[in-house]
């Protein structure tokens, strides 16, 4: 009896022990791994004699002015050299798309060295003057839309050196909810095989290849001023836990953790209590180049909603940078937009990471089958793999359109890429009479890249940074989706007054979209300003341009919208030399930072004495918050062969004693 | 009777796991065997040559340190699957010369060298359209994959070789990964 059942109990014991052993051991491997992190890690980098140095410690000191709709932010690097030689700090970190950057500040001790602005190429050559003259300087460069970079020379040991980023911004208004968001850090972008035309070689050095992130030596403080003109109410910021206090104007915001780490993206919003009048903001700018205005007015609201049925296409991103939460967050999302359509809609589901599937191959009716058909499919989808959108959204806008059906394309995903031109372009030829709305997904989604693929779409852009938003973000994009479009508005100025608008179309608004457009005028402007539109019906409005307010910041957000338009004529054929003989003049004139322009500031007085040699460190930008790493980029590469050899000489080992110890028993025992 | 059975199942799967530790090993080999002959077709013009008819997978570039007698076939993706037959490419890194291309490999097969590799070695790739590059290892560390994330994103022109670390643990699975960056010298004229 026993015999028999000794050979399957021992395969059963050692496949537990095998298992046991791989379980057992992986939390202690972990903690062996933290401990060799820590000592010969790759934060601790050496310098051109073998010392090694710490690159420096960074903190990052937000502040923002927000006064009615323009908000003015100041953005403090400090770079702490606490190792005792000389370090250069690098560092590449993201601003809000179409942010208006003007101001460069370097602090050193008690003396403030105002930067100035500069054509890309020069401006590092002057910074790589003063760095090998061992001056301390700095140099802000832009690298994308809305990703740039710092270099700061010469951080003698021990000592800090702070560089002030300034920038101008359009606050977001959408239904009467004002919100800002604040990006933190930056989700690694896939670069499908194309080359990108993006960048000058001269700065290429500054890239780091490799990023080690430790949240220990970054941190992060935001202070926000609100002066909305109207109490408040409804301060919210939605990923940080804040802290709210009244003041004079309105109200003061600030991180309760004035020491957070920059691992997700800072959001915003807050509702000024107003009356049932329509908001109306209008101010003006006068300078050299002319009178520049910004206009902010909400259009009447149509309270029907339409009736035509809707063929709705969900694209859901499924590649590895969504793995973790944003994969939750975008089913979360997909389920409740399906939830959404009634039966005399219709709808597919493409999902698409290196390859794209399609749930059905052109739209079907929303019935109760082909729905549950589309609840299971969505609960299954996985992140892996890269982010090839282009195809996965061609095969979208090519399904054949029904006449009866308003064609809606909802693209869910963190657009996590490097070639949105190309898809920019794809956009613009092949949407037709479709909409394209973005839904951002994640801690850090590429929000320059969809809020201009959804303008380019007639669509809107919705971002959603956790689970618990889905439900609330998801619901007021069903109200756009199911809202009569604002169209055919047109601003009509006195009479002789050619303006140059930027963006240069308004576009079509959804419901609870304002209009807000900026413009240059060639001399200040008097009388009335006659605004029309149509939504069910034609409305118009008249507003008296005699209550114009002077706020300085005005000019500059119209040249940073000016030059995004000039930049975004490169995906309808615009030439790169043409594009850079438009932008670089404007960007000089208006003292802003560009694709071909930087600021630099150098202090004079030499710091770092001859002989002395100078590292460069690298700084990384933190992880995303749960963004699940393994999954992309670092495969699990270890085979369990050498487990397989010591369980295997172990259990022989154990075989063979076993079989001498029976054997020396037999001969004893007497026969 | 029932002591001597349960001799030999113990044996028998000491010998099993023993086999199945060699097996990984003589796949690992093998298969860059027959990769070979389909990174030959690859250079005459195929495009995505299958190493053997059921193959989900195919070489996208041979890697060479001529100085550790190395030359191995690197495939399209880095999925646990194709891993087990050669090194392979991590998807959404650059192509070769274009930006930083992550490669990587197994630490007990493959990329067993990388613990060898000290900078200053010589990497020589070619890539499917034949052309040779030449790298030249600048650093090599460990990095934590729970924290830390390898940039993709427009750097200059390097690869970046990645495998499981520390080398000799025996339980796979762990968080470090054990890089070794190379930059690029110069492209070899093309044959």
């Amino acid at each position: 009896m026993q015999s028999k059942s000794a050979a399957p109990v021992i395969v059963f014991l050692c496949a537990i022990l095998q298992v046991w052993i791989l379980q057992f051991f992986s939390p202690i491997a972990h903690a062996q791994g933290t401990e060799q992190d820590i000592s010969s890690g790759s934060l601790t980098l050496r310098d051109d004699q073998g010392r090694s140095i710490d690159a420096p410690r960074l903190h990052t000191a937000v502040r923002m002015q927000v006064s009615g709709i323009v908000a003015r932010v100041e953005v403090s690097q400090s770079f702490h050299n606490d190792s005792d030689g000389w370090v250069e700090g690098l560092y590449a970190f993201p601003l809000p798309e179409n942010s208006a950057v003007d101001t460069l500040r370097m602090q050193v001790g008690e003396r403030i060295i105002v930067g100035e602005i500069r054509e890309k190429a020069q401006a590092q050559k002057i910074f790589e003057q003063a760095r090998a003259q061992g001056q301390r300087a700095s140099v802000v460069h832009q690298q994308r839309p809305n990703l740039f970079r710092t270099a700061v020379a010469n951080i003698g040991p021990g000592e800090t050196i702070d560089v002030v980023i300034g920038y101008l911004q359009i606050v977001d208004q959408d239904a009467g909810r004002y919100s800002l968001r604040f990006p933190l850090t930056i989700t690694p972008r896939y670069l499908p095989g194309v080359q990108t035309s993006d960048d000058s070689s001269t700065i290429a050095d500054l890239m780091p290849r490799l990023a080690h992130a430790n949240p220990q030596r970054q941190s992060v403080s935001i202070e926000a001023d609100i002066d909305a003109g109207a109490p408040l109410e409804h301060v919210v910021s939605p990923y940080h836990p804040i802290s709210v206090a009244k003041t004079e104007g309105g109200v003061r915001v600030q991180l309760r953790d004035q020491q957070s780490p920059p691992d997700r993206d800072f959001e915003l919003s807050w509702t000024p209590v107003v009356s049932g009048e329509p908001a109306v903001a209008l101010f003006r700018e006068p300078t050299d180049q002319g009178e520049h205005v910004l206009l902010m007015f909400m259009p009447p609201q149509a309270a029907h909603p339409v009736s035509t049925p809707r063929e709705v296409i969900f694209v859901i991103d499924t590649s590895g940078s969504m793995a973790g939460q944003s994969i939750e967050q975008a089913r979360a999302a997909l389920l409740n937009g399906l939830r959404t359509l009634q039966p005399a809609d219709r709808f597919t589901v493409i999902q698409f990471n290196s390859v794209h599937e399609e749930l059905f191959d052109e739209p079907v009716e929303a019935s109760p089958r082909n729905l549950a058909h589309a609840y299971r499919y969505v609960n299954n989808l996985y992140a892996t793999g890269g982010t090839e959108i282009l195809p996965a959204l061609l095969t979208a806008l090519a399904m054949r359109e029904s006449t009866e059906h308003l064609r809606q394309v909802v693209f869910i995903t963190d657009a996590a890429v490097g070639n949105e031109d190309q898809l920019m372009m794809a956009i613009r030829e092949q949407l037709g009479d479709a909409r394209l709305f973005t839904v951002g997904i994640g801690s850090a989604p590429n929000g320059h890249f969809l809020r201009n693929a959804a303008r380019a779409g007639r669509g809107t852009f919705t971002y959603i940074g956790s689970t618990n938003e889905v439900e609330r973000k998801m619901g007021e994009l069903l109200h756009k989706l199911t809202s009569p479009v604002l169209t055919d508005i047109e601003l009509h100025w006195p009479a002789g007054i050619e303006p140059e608008y930027a963006p240069a179309s308004i576009g079509d608004l959804y419901a609870g979209e304002p209009i807000v457009v900026t413009a240059r005028l060639p001399a200040a402007a008097k009388g009335m300003l006659t605004i029309s539109g149509r939504t069910s019906g034609n409305w118009t409005r008249q507003i008296s341009l005699g209550g114009m307010q002077p706020r300085t910041g005005v000019a500059a957000l119209w040249a940073r919208n000016r030059i995004g338009d000039l930049m975004d004529a490169r995906a309808s054929g615009a030439t790169e030399e043409a594009t850079r003989s438009n932008v670089l003049p404007l960007a000089l004139q208006y003292q802003l930072v560009s694709s071909y322009t930087s600021l630099v500031a150098v202090d004079r007085t030499p710091a770092r004495p001859d002989g002395e040699p100078l590292s460069s460190r690298r700084l990384p930008n933190t992880k995303p918050n749960g963004l699940d790493w393994p999954a992309e980029g670092m495969p699990s590469t270890a085979t369990p062969a050498e487990l397989n050899f010591a369980i295997g000489a172990l259990l022989l080992l154990a075989a063979l004693g076993w079989h001498l110890r029976t054997r020396r028993l037999q001969e004893r025992r007497p026969r | 009777m029932k002591a001597r059975l349960a001799v030999v199942a113990l044996a028998a799967i000491g010998v099993w796991q023993v086999g199945s530790g060699a097996y990984i090993h003589a796949k690992a080999w093998l298969a860059q065997q027959l990769i070979a002959s389909a990174w030959a077709r690859t250079i005459e013009g195929e495009h995505a040559a299958k190493p053997w008819p059921w193959a989900d997978t195919w070489p996208v570039a041979r890697l060479q340190v001529i100085d550790r007698d190395i030359d191995l076939y690197v495939l399209a993706d880095a999925s646990g699957r194709s891993l087990a037959f050669g090194p392979g490419y991590v998807s959404g890194s650059a192509p070769i010369g274009a930006g930083n291309t992550v490669i990587a490999g197994h630490r007990d097969t493959h990329f067993a060298f990388l613990r060898n590799l000290r900078p200053g070695d010589e990497l020589e790739i070619q890539t499917t359209d034949g052309r040779e590059w030449r790298f030249e290892v600048d650093e090599t560390h460990i990095i934590d994959s729970r924290t830390e994330r390898l940039q993709f994103d427009d750097a200059a022109a390097t690869v970046t070789l990645l495998t499981c670390y520390p080398f000799d643990a025996i339980v796979p699975g762990g968080p470090l990964r054990y890089v070794a960056v190379a930059d690029l010298r110069n492209r070899l004229p093309s044959h």
